[in-house]
């Protein structure tokens, strides 16, 4: 090498392959959080506005258009009502997001309590009492979550509100072992110790010095919750056990939809299905915002 | 020491990239070389770029870190290939490590996974080392022997052992491929007397079958009692290198004389001031000038290269402008020049 080519700088390691580089690339592009951001900045004030400006026209049925095509004057299309597509898919989403972010708060809290009793009560000499939050993990772990939900879902009766419920009961368990394993970890960490041995109560090492380690993961257990949830919700008005009829929702419209793509009528189910999926990349994507950063050395 | 070095560092430097599109300027010019059969010692202050160097040489960078300068391996015996240890593929990499170079890290106890027993993760070295399943078993046995590691703890987990074992046990691991480089962070931090010497002396022995040794230590008693050569470093720039009775007798840069001057047979007396903090100085000059008791202008003008020191052969090489000037001083490990700073006693307070 001549002494000019080696005292330039160059790339420490060679190019990694082109697969490891794409999914890189996705996995932390800014395109891709900012994409992310700019749906969701259109999607989520639509979905509030568009229903709430005009609240009847989701449910308003035209039977002199049924199943017409996407069009001018019916830029989705209608359903098999001939209710518009664009108005009852927003109104749907708005159920979504509705469902995903109580749902997501909600069960993400009931975990972070879990968890951190469970893992307060070991560094507390009470592990008697970790075990016991731990077993009733395993046992709501234990019943598969859907079933679960179905359950609670059917003794509430359809509703907003016992579809949140539903869903929160039978999700708070990963956020309580996440936190709980988290916390156990950092509670045997050399900082801990310099805090009780400096006088630090167990209720302050718990509350400044151990949780707040875990709020960003907590965080980002809770929003990749948010989409998780919206499914859960589908899944259950899909199985015309979620929302009551009258209120639109993802799922319940994919339901009403399956005749009509026998008839070739595809734009009923595949709006609202695009829209579940559009949303979940957005919410996922933005999430990565949340993520840690990479690792220095 | 006229055999051919194993590894050749030349100018090396390295540099991170940062937030704002810029670079953080981590090694500026990194140069010394080890040859087989000897053990070389690269001292400095924390942040003077020791571990860097280290990382940069294993590989270990981060990823969109870049490098400049030589880092040539040159393995004995004939008919091997020198290997250009920067921007190596991922896949020749592998090959060599293990193999071609080991790294003792910092502290054994890390170094082992605590969930998994000691025998199963030196089986593993020696599978990744591409020994079967049968040959595999007598490698991790004739290194346990080797290094003095008992046989009956293969059982154990890391957690179960005591922490001059697990130096047995993680020795045994990087040096079972039989390297011809063995590159060791700190071997003797936070080891007692006892246990820094067998350190010192199991490092002796490893150069003394011919391998190159390359110790990363701000121990200069260790580099002192141990190394053959010692190369000091100083804010990401070799300011000497050469034979270690002849740098740490004769020191020809006054970072060297004022570390040594620090020690507590020389009186105690730490350097004034603190290094710079990020390795690319503003002024073009000699990174030392701003603590340095012999600065002139030219310092803070010209970036001194190495060069050999005045009054030896070319193999003791100082960067310094002024070596001439601290060559005419007594030739003793007390240097002239460096004021004597009062260390002074601790402030009263605390209840004790």
């Amino acid at each position: 090498m001549s002494e000019a080519s080696t005292l330039a700088w160059r790339p420490a390691h060679q190019r990694p392959p082109l697969l490891v580089r794409a999914r890189e690339r996705v996995g932390r592009s800014r395109t891709a959080i900012a994409v992310s951001l700019v749906v969701l900045a259109v999607l989520l004030p639509a979905a509030v506005l568009v229903p709430w400006l005009d609240p009847t026209a989701a449910t308003h049925a035209d039977i002199t258009a049924v199943y017409s095509p996407p069009s001018a004057e019916h830029v989705l299309g209608t359903d098999g009502a001939g209710r518009d597509l664009l108005v009852r898919t927003l109104a749907a989403l708005r159920t979504s997001f509705l469902v995903g972010l109580v749902a997501a708060a909600v069960a993400t809290l009931i975990g972070v309590t879990v968890g951190a009793l469970a893992a307060a009560t070991v560094s507390w000499g009470r592990g008697a009492v970790d075990q016991l939050l731990m077993r009733l993990v395993d046992a709501v772990n234990a019943v598969p979550h859907l079933v679960l939900g179905v359950v609670i879902v059917a003794m509430l009766g359809p509703s907003v509100s016992s579809v949140i419920t539903s869903i929160a009961l039978t999700h708070w368990t990963t956020p309580a072992r996440l936190v709980r394993a988290e916390m156990l970890s950092v509670q045997g960490r050399d900082f801990v110790d310099v805090a009780i041995v400096g006088g630090a109560s167990r209720w302050r090492v718990t509350m400044r010095h151990v949780l707040p380690q875990v709020a960003s993961r907590a965080l980002l257990a809770a929003v990749l919750m948010v989409p998780h949830a919206i499914w859960h919700e589908s899944a259950l008005s899909f199985l015309g056990l979620g929302m009551p009829p009258h209120l639109p929702s993802l799922g319940a419209m994919i339901q009403d939809a399956q005749v009509a793509v026998f008839a070739g009528h595809w734009w009923p189910a595949f709006w609202p299905g695009l829209a579940l999926v559009v949303v979940t990349l957005a919410v996922s994507g933005a999430a990565a915002l949340l993520r840690p950063r990479e690792r220095a050395l | 020491m006229t055999r051919r070095p194993v590894l050749e560092v030349r100018d090396l430097g390295a540099r991170l990239p940062r937030r704002d599109g810029g670079h953080h300027l981590v090694l500026h010019g990194v140069s010394f070389s080890v040859a087989p059969g000897e053990v070389l010692a690269v001292v400095g202050e924390s942040g003077a770029g020791k571990t860097m160097t280290l990382t940069a040489l294993l590989g270990l960078l981060p990823a969109r870190a870049e490098v400049r300068g030589e880092a040539v391996l040159h393995p004995p015996g004939s008919g091997s290939e020198p290997v250009s240890l920067l921007g190596l593929s991922e896949r020749d990499r592998r090959r060599l490590r293990g193999r071609g170079i080991a790294h003792l890290p910092q502290g054994a106890a890390t170094a082992l996974t605590p969930v998994r027993t000691v025998g199963s993760q030196l089986r593993e070295t020696a599978r990744a080392l591409g020994h079967g399943r049968a040959s595999a078993e007598r490698v991790v046995r004739a290194a346990l022997a080797r290094f003095g590691a008992e046989e009956e703890l293969l059982g154990r987990y890391p957690h179960q052992l005591s922490g001059g074992q697990l130096q047995r046990f993680a020795n045994a691991a990087a040096l079972m491929g039989d390297p011809c480089l063995v590159l060791a962070d700190e071997p003797t931090a936070g080891l007692d007397e006892d246990r820094a010497a067998t350190t010192a002396a199991e490092l002796r022995r490893q150069a003394d079958e011919g391998r190159a040794v390359l110790v990363v230590t701000h121990d200069l008693r260790l580099a002192e009692d141990l190394a053959d050569r010692v190369a000091v470093l100083y804010a990401g720039h070799t300011v000497e290198t050469g034979p270690s009775a002849r740098v740490l007798g004769h020191p020809r840069h006054p970072y060297t004389a004022a570390l040594l001057a620090a020690l507590p047979r020389h009186g105690l007396r730490p350097l004034a001031g603190e290094p710079p903090q990020a390795v690319g100085h503003v002024h073009g000059g000699c990174p030392f000038a701003d603590r340095c008791p012999l600065v002139v202008d030219r310092c803070r003008a010209e970036l001194p290269a190495l060069r050999p020191a005045p009054g030896s052969d070319g193999d003791h090489r100082t960067a310094c402008h002024r070596a001439e000037d601290l060559a005419a001083g007594p030739a003793t490990s007390r240097p002239t020049g460096i004021p004597a700073t009062v260390v002074a006693p601790p402030a009263g307070g605390g209840t004790c």
